[in-house]
């Protein structure tokens, strides 16, 4: 069988309590010297990752403009390359020497440009 | 009693400690204060791009039935560079005989016999495939240089109107050398924070970009196909005769408009640096004054009938010479049955320095002799209404020549009877041609132009905002009247089946004899053969002018020779432009 003893706290010998006293006392805790350096030393670091980070972004741009530009450049030769070899392949030298025009017949006059 | 303090080690260690913060301090303070600008010139120096941006150069079009077709361009090519002291010869020959045996332009054995050199370019002008080519095959030390190159896809075609640009981008001569300004665009800046690798940087505070401005693409009124053509003819003439030169200006004869200005021969404007002879960069229609001869009856005709003091049917009496200011002035032509009373149109016919000569003293008022009077009138003719040795306004770089004056000087008469025909005096091919244009297509001088405008947004646009002058210096029938004595001078041309039925083909041949250690030549050892003219639908206004001009030095070329040139040239436009035959 098990037995339950109760004691009122007023039996209790020697005890500090007291009514309307209380039980739990609220002390002040403030963080160390160290504590508050290394949290300042966190935050610092923190932004100093986030300027960091942004400056970086912007200068991402600068190499990805740079790269658009080259690719821009690169273009822009071929496209004069291409100009070029258009230019060759029309002209007049090379449509007269051609082994086609070499097989034409002379042209006769067969209308005239209206007036 | 006194008792020496000795420092203690730590009172010297401070000691040292404070003298030598002290001379960081002064160190510090001469960098940051003092050295100031000396120390921020030295990092911009290291972190700032600073460069020129080039502007591209305009293209040059000619037309092509009416439309713009590029005869000049721009190309990016590559050199190759070797420090020889670096790259092995095995390794450049190599990549010489793979990728660039067409563009080499140095001897190697030569290079590498060459005791200290560090800097050789091996090849010039190679494609961007190629130089691609090569970057990707690794070669060691060898270096690509990136270069700006003109192209004439047209190879020799219009050299001398177009010129060239010399190595330092600088155009010369013809079109790129007068309208460099339009062409070569302005340059840009570009200032910026840039990386270890020159790559520009957004940040900081003081960057600059100043855009280049590219150069103008500008468009030639002359016809790419007409020119080849012209320039086929004159080649094909110039193998027939005794001539080294021939140069042709076909011009439009109601506009102004240069279709055709040739200069024979041509060069290549690509390999500008390989011509022998600087005179090929010459163009000779617009640079070079000269004395064009009897082509110049036309102006002192014209001017004597506009003045109403002569009629083509005007007679005077031709004894085959004329004595002035005690010289003796004979005609080319010494038929017998040209002496006696002739008219003035059978004297146009028949090129007679007499006839000139009667229409300068016609129009002094005194058909015995040459007056003052005529002088002036002369001048103000030639100079004022014909705009004869004057600078016409072309687009291109052109020469004034001269006229003399009609009353300072000895010997006022013979000169300017000489002028009559075309001596005496300088005056270029366009000044010519333009103030025949004048005696032919009703009395109007205009401005002549080679350049249709500027090619923008595909439409060409007006060169400039400026009306080209349009003067009328002759009357509707004085034109009418020298227009039927043109036509009349190329019977001989109708009869040999040379012009065709149903076109009014007109013309005046000139010889000039040429100035020899400051006297003319009257052994006519060598002259200059010209010719001048228009093709038009018969009983219609001219539609082209033709001037045809060769000679060739030590060889007499005359007028008839440049004749046959404006035949064929003449009969090739009809065709060319399809010009319908009159009724």
């Amino acid at each position: 069988m098990i037995s339950q003893t109760y004691v009122t706290r007023r039996q209790v010998v020697g005890n500090s309590f007291a009514r309307n006293r209380n039980t739990i006392r609220h002390t002040k805790r403030n963080l160390g010297s160290i504590s508050q350096i290394i949290i300042i030393g966190m935050l610092t670091l923190v932004f100093a990752l986030i300027y960091v980070a942004e400056g970086t972004k912007a200068t991402s741009f600068d190499y990805e403009l740079s790269s658009v530009e080259s690719e821009i450049t690169e273009m822009s030769a071929r496209l004069e390359d291409l100009a070029v070899e258009k230019a060759r392949l029309t002209s007049v030298a090379t449509a007269k020497n051609s082994t086609v025009a070499a097989a034409m017949e002379h042209a006769t006059v067969t209308g005239y440009v209206a007036e | 009693m006194s008792q020496n303090k000795q420092p203690t080690k730590y009172q010297i260690l401070r000691s040292i400690v404070l003298v030598a913060l002290a001379i960081i301090v002064v160190r510090l303070f001469f960098i940051q204060i003092v050295e100031h600008q000396s120390w921020v010139a030295k990092a911009d120096a290291q972190h700032t791009l600073l460069e020129t941006i080039t502007p591209k150069r305009g293209e040059v079009y000619m037309l092509d039935k009416g439309d713009p077709v590029a005869i000049v361009l721009n190309q990016s090519t590559y050199q190759i560079v070797i420090d020889p002291a670096v790259t092995e010869k095995s390794v450049i020959e190599d990549v010489m005989k793979e990728y660039a045996k067409d563009y080499q332009a140095a001897d190697l054995d030569e290079i590498y016999g060459q005791e200290g050199l560090r800097y050789a370019i091996v090849a010039k002008n190679i494609p961007r495939t190629t130089a691609e080519k090569i970057a990707e095959s690794g070669a060691p030390a060898v270096w690509l240089k990136k270069t700006n190159q003109r192209v004439y896809p047209e190879g020799e075609l219009a050299s001398g109107l177009l010129g060239f640009v010399n190595a330092d981008g600088v155009g010369q001569y013809g079109v790129e050398g007068s309208l460099g300004n339009l062409l070569a665009g302005k340059e840009g800046l570009l200032k910026t924070t840039a990386d270890i690798n020159k790559v520009a940087l957004s940040i900081g505070n003081d960057n600059i970009k100043i855009p280049a401005e590219d150069g103008k693409n500008i468009v030639l009124s002359i016809d790419r196909s007409l020119e080849k053509g012209v320039e086929d003819l004159a080649l094909a003439e110039i193998d027939k005769t005794a001539a080294t030169n021939a140069s042709v200006l076909v011009m439009e004869a109601n506009t102004g408009k240069v279709v055709a200005m040739a200069n024979l021969p041509n060069y290549n404007p690509s390999d500008y640096g390989n011509v022998a002879d600087a005179s090929a960069y010459v163009n000779y229609t617009t640079e070079v004054p000269y004395e064009p001869a009897s082509v110049c009856k036309n102006f002192a005709f014209s001017a004597a009938i506009n003045e109403g003091v002569m009629l083509p049917s005007t007679t005077y009496f031709n004894q085959g010479y004329e004595i002035v200011d005690g010289w003796k002035i004979q005609n080319a032509e010494q038929r017998s049955i040209l002496y006696g009373t002739i008219d003035m149109k059978t004297a146009l016919y028949w090129s007679l320095n007499t006839g000139s000569i009667h229409a300068l003293k016609l129009l002094g008022g005194n058909p015995n002799s040459i007056t003052q009077a005529g002088r002036e009138k002369l001048y103000d003719y030639y100079y004022n209404k014909f705009r004869l040795g004057r600078a016409t306004g072309i687009e291109i770089i052109e020469a004034e020549g001269f006229i003399p004056d009609p009353n300072e000087g000895w010997g006022r008469d013979s000169v300017y009877a000489n002028m009559t025909f075309g001596q005496n005096l300088g005056i270029t091919m366009i000044q010519t041609a333009t103030a025949f244009s004048a005696v032919v297509n009703g009395g109007y001088w205009r401005t002549p132009t080679v350049v249709e405008g500027i090619l923008a947004n595909n439409k060409i646009e007006p060169l400039t905002s400026e009306a080209p002058v349009e003067d009328k210096i002759l009357s509707d029938e004085t034109s009418a009247m020298m227009r039927d004595m043109l036509v009349n001078n190329r019977n001989y041309k109708v009869r040999a089946g040379i012009d065709r039925a149903g076109y009014a083909v007109g013309g005046k041949s000139g010889t000039a004899q040429v100035i020899k250690d400051g006297a003319y030549d009257d052994t006519m050892s060598e002259t200059v053969g010209t010719y001048i003219g228009f093709v038009a639908t018969e009983g219609e206004l001219p539609k082209y002018i033709i001037m045809a001009k060769m000679w060739g030095e030590g060889h007499y070329l005359d007028g008839g020779i440049a004749s046959n040139l404006f035949d064929t040239v003449s009969n090739y436009l009809i065709d060319y432009y399809k010009i319908k035959p009159g009724a």
